[in-house]
């Protein structure tokens, strides 16, 4: 029978047949979900992600990773019973009101989800009214707010006042990004981070979450 | 070849078999058919429904072919566009290329200094006005983001800086359906009048769906207004191959063409006979940086499908042309701009916008944007073809010089010679003569010609009272916005 260590390799590999296969027997042979999670599943994205660090790997190839990985966590998570299932944290995510740009703002998700992140993501021209809402709901740990136009920049201040209105700023971190998004722009409207690209983003959300 | 360009004397280029061309259409069909679209505004989805699309329990639109067909019968196959003296100067149709520069970059390369920075409103200006001054390009577009200016306001007093700093016909971004109204006013009073602009248009408006299959609201509303005041009006998507449309050119074209031809069904349904410019474009994401990139092989070809299908479809074309993925006005953008140009040449793209875009359309660059007038001039006397006439195949010219001659005096040459291409730019002239006037790189000239432009160029003014005009539209809409 396969090892917690081949589903490593198969993570890596993105074989979600073999992933799945694996899982199911290790399961069935008593093996602890969690010790399949933490010792057969994380360490292949994590391995995946460093590979990508070095340029050996394109992001196509990380998501189907991120997917295989997945697969494998949701039935060793059936298993699971009390128990905490491992979690980066949970991140609010959107494209802010106005603005309808959203091919970066899915790929910082994809990669925050592939990371570990719970994310809940809003979609596009989202007020910030909403925002507040998801935050009561979901409780994050990391609002992370998208504009690709100049004229929403000032949707991201918005919510940021929106927070302070609904006394929620100092129970999460406001991570922004998009293209004419600055680190400048970030400490001008007191945002805690600030993230270039969707590799960095994730960097950043470990670090502060 | 029945698709492919024409232009002078037998210079033809095709992307696409006629078979190729019906299985696009074919897969664009079944996308709009089977897959659907999403509408967001309801008069768009009414008239949709009305027309005979079928909306599913999802609220995704279907179309039926039938109401393709209906629209690209009912769409004018050319489109003329008038300067703000009401010459006509741009003749989109057929395989006819024209070119222009592009909308709202953020950054602003300084072109003597290298320092990037936001774009200020003189800045804009006189960017609007160099392109007024390059004989190769033929409309003006925004140019730059203006920082210094509230917001809201950007686009509307974006329009005023081109109409006063340049006659030429311009493509217009606009954020929304009463910026265009505004817009729509202030032409109307360059060129004396609205029913005037109606039949003699002055610029084209520039609408997006947002992919995948997605049609926002104020894109439809701009889309709507422009039908009913028969402002031309594309419905270009911007497709980021591997995010926002399939990673294939292929797919791309499919779904980008789906979502074009959307725009016209809608389009037409408003009112028959508007209008439409087709076309789209890419920038396919880089899967190593989730960079968008522009000017890669993949969007020329995917660039001569359009033209293709624009031919195919009997309208005219939209596209791209002068634009690079580079950070500077180096190299790579110089390949990458010259080769589009020179592609975008041959393909017979009708509309060819973002001359001056690097950093995949984040910065501008006027030394980028002075460089392709001459590429432009190059390209358009390689579209001239071969005149293979007796005068021009010149036998006689042979035998009166005959074998050992020189054709220097012959009388052939004197005539003939000045029809050859000329430069502007570039340096025919020997080493030692070059070093004798100061051994002056491209650069460097590109530069000399930029400041000679900046400091002398001086766009046909505005009357008065035009002004006076324009003036009062911006004041009206500032205070509406309460600025
Ligand atoms: C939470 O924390 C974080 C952290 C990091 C974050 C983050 C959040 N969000 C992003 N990041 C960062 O990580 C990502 C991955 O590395 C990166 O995300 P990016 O989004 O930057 O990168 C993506 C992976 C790839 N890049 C992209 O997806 C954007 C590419 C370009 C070409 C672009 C596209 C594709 C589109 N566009 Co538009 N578009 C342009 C873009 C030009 C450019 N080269 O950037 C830009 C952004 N658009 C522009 C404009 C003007 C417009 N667009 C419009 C529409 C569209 C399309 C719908 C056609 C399409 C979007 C499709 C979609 N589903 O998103 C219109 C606006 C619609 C609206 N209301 O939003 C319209 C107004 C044009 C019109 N004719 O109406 C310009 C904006 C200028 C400005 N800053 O104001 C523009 C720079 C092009 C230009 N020079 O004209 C980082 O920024």
């Amino acid at each position: 029978m396969a090892s917690i260590k081949d589903l490593t390799e198969f993570v890596i590999q993105a074989d979600i047949e073999k992933v799945k296969e694996t899982t199911a027997a290790l399961l069935a042979a008593g093996e602890d979900p969690l010790k399949i999670i933490n010792e057969g599943l994380i360490p292949g994205i994590n391995e995946v992600g460093e590979r990508f660090k070095e340029g050996n790997l394109f992001v196509p190839e990380m998501m189907m990773s991120a997917q295989a990985m997945k697969a494998g966590v949701d039935l060793a998570k059936e298993k699971i019973e009390g128990a905490d299932i491992p979690n980066a944290g949970t991140i609010v995510i959107g494209t802010v009101a106005g603005d309808l740009h959203d091919i970066g703002k899915n790929l910082v998700s994809m990669m925050l989800d592939s990371s570990g992140f719970n994310v809940v993501d809003l979609g596009v021209d989202v007020p910030a009214d909403k925002f507040i809402a998801a935050v009561k709901e979901h409780k994050p740990s990391i609002v992370g707010l998208s504009a690709l136009l100049t004229t929403t920049m000032p949707a991201m201040k918005e919510v940021i006042d929106a927070l302070k209105e609904s006394n929620l700023r100092d129970q999460v971190k406001v991570v922004i990004g998009g293209a004419p998004v600055s680190q400048a722009y970030a400490d001008e409207i007191g945002a805690d981070g600030y993230a270039p690209d969707a590799a960095l983003a994730v960097e950043l959300c470990k670090k502060i979450a | 070849m029945e698709y492919a360009s024409k232009h002078g004397d037998g210079i033809a280029f095709r992307t696409l078999t006629l078979q190729q061309l019906k299985d696009i259409h074919s897969a664009s069909c079944r996308i709009l058919d089977e897959v659907g679209v999403i509408v967001h505004h309801d008069e768009a989805a009414d008239l949709l429904k009305k027309g005979g699309a079928y909306i599913d329990s999802k609220g995704r639109t279907h179309i039926p072919e039938a109401l393709i067909k209906r629209a690209l019968h009912s769409a004018p196959s050319r489109i003329t566009l008038y300067n703000r003296l009401g010459e006509p100067v741009i003749w989109m149709e057929k395989s006819n290329v024209h070119f222009g520069a592009g909308s709202d970059t953020l950054v602003y390369l300084d072109p003597f200094t290298g320092e990037r920075r936001d774009w200020t409103t003189e800045e804009v200006a006189t960017a609007i006005r160099v392109v007024d001054a390059l004989p190769q390009l033929d409309f003006v577009m925004s140019m730059g983001l203006l920082s210094d200016v509230d917001k809201r306001m950007i686009n509307r007093i974006q329009y005023a800086l081109m109409l006063k700093n340049s006659v030429k016909p311009q493509v217009v971004i606009a954020e929304d359906a009463p910026t265009v109204a505004d817009i729509t006013e202030m032409a109307a009073a360059a060129v004396g009048g609205r029913e005037k602009l109606k039949n003699m248009p002055h610029f084209v408006l520039y609408c997006e769906p947002t992919s995948p299959l997605q049609l926002p609201f104020e894109s439809v509303d701009k889309l709507l207004y422009a039908a009913e005041n028969k402002i031309p009006v594309n419905f270009a998507c911007g497709a980021v191959e591997g995010a926002s449309t399939p990673v294939t050119v292929a797919g791309a074209v499919a779904q980008a063409n789906a979502e074009a031809l959307c725009g016209l069904v809608l389009h037409q349904l408003k009112n028959p006979g508007a209008p439409f410019l087709y076309g789209f474009g890419g920038s396919p994401l880089d899967m190593r940086t989730m960079v968008a990139c522009y000017a890669v092989p993949e969007v020329l070809l995917l660039q001569g499908c359009v033209c293709d299908l624009s031919r195919f479809y009997s309208l005219p074309s939209w596209g791209y042309a002068g634009c690079s993925s580079s950070k500077d006005f180096d190299e790579q953008a110089i390949a990458e701009a010259t080769m589009f140009t020179v592609m975008g040449a041959l393909q017979g793209c009708n509309l060819m916008h973002d001359v001056f875009y690097i950093e995949s359309g984040r910065t501008g660059s006027l030394e980028l944007l002075v460089l392709m007038d001459e590429v432009i001039s190059r390209a358009r006397h390689i579209l001239k073809g071969v005149n293979t006439t007796p005068e021009y195949l010149a036998v006689d010219a042979v035998k009166r010089v005959g074998p050992g001659g020189n054709y220097l005096g012959d009388a052939h040459t004197a005539k003939h010679f000045r029809e050859k291409w000329q430069p502007t730019l570039s340096d025919f002239s020997t080493y030692s003569s070059w070093e004798a006037a100061g051994a002056k790189s491209m650069r460097e000239r590109i530069r000399e010609r930029l400041r000679s432009i900046m400091q002398e160029h001086k766009p046909v003014p505005l009357a008065p009272e035009v002004e006076e005009k324009i003036d009062a539209v911006i004041k009206q809409a500032k205070d509406r916005l309460g600025i």
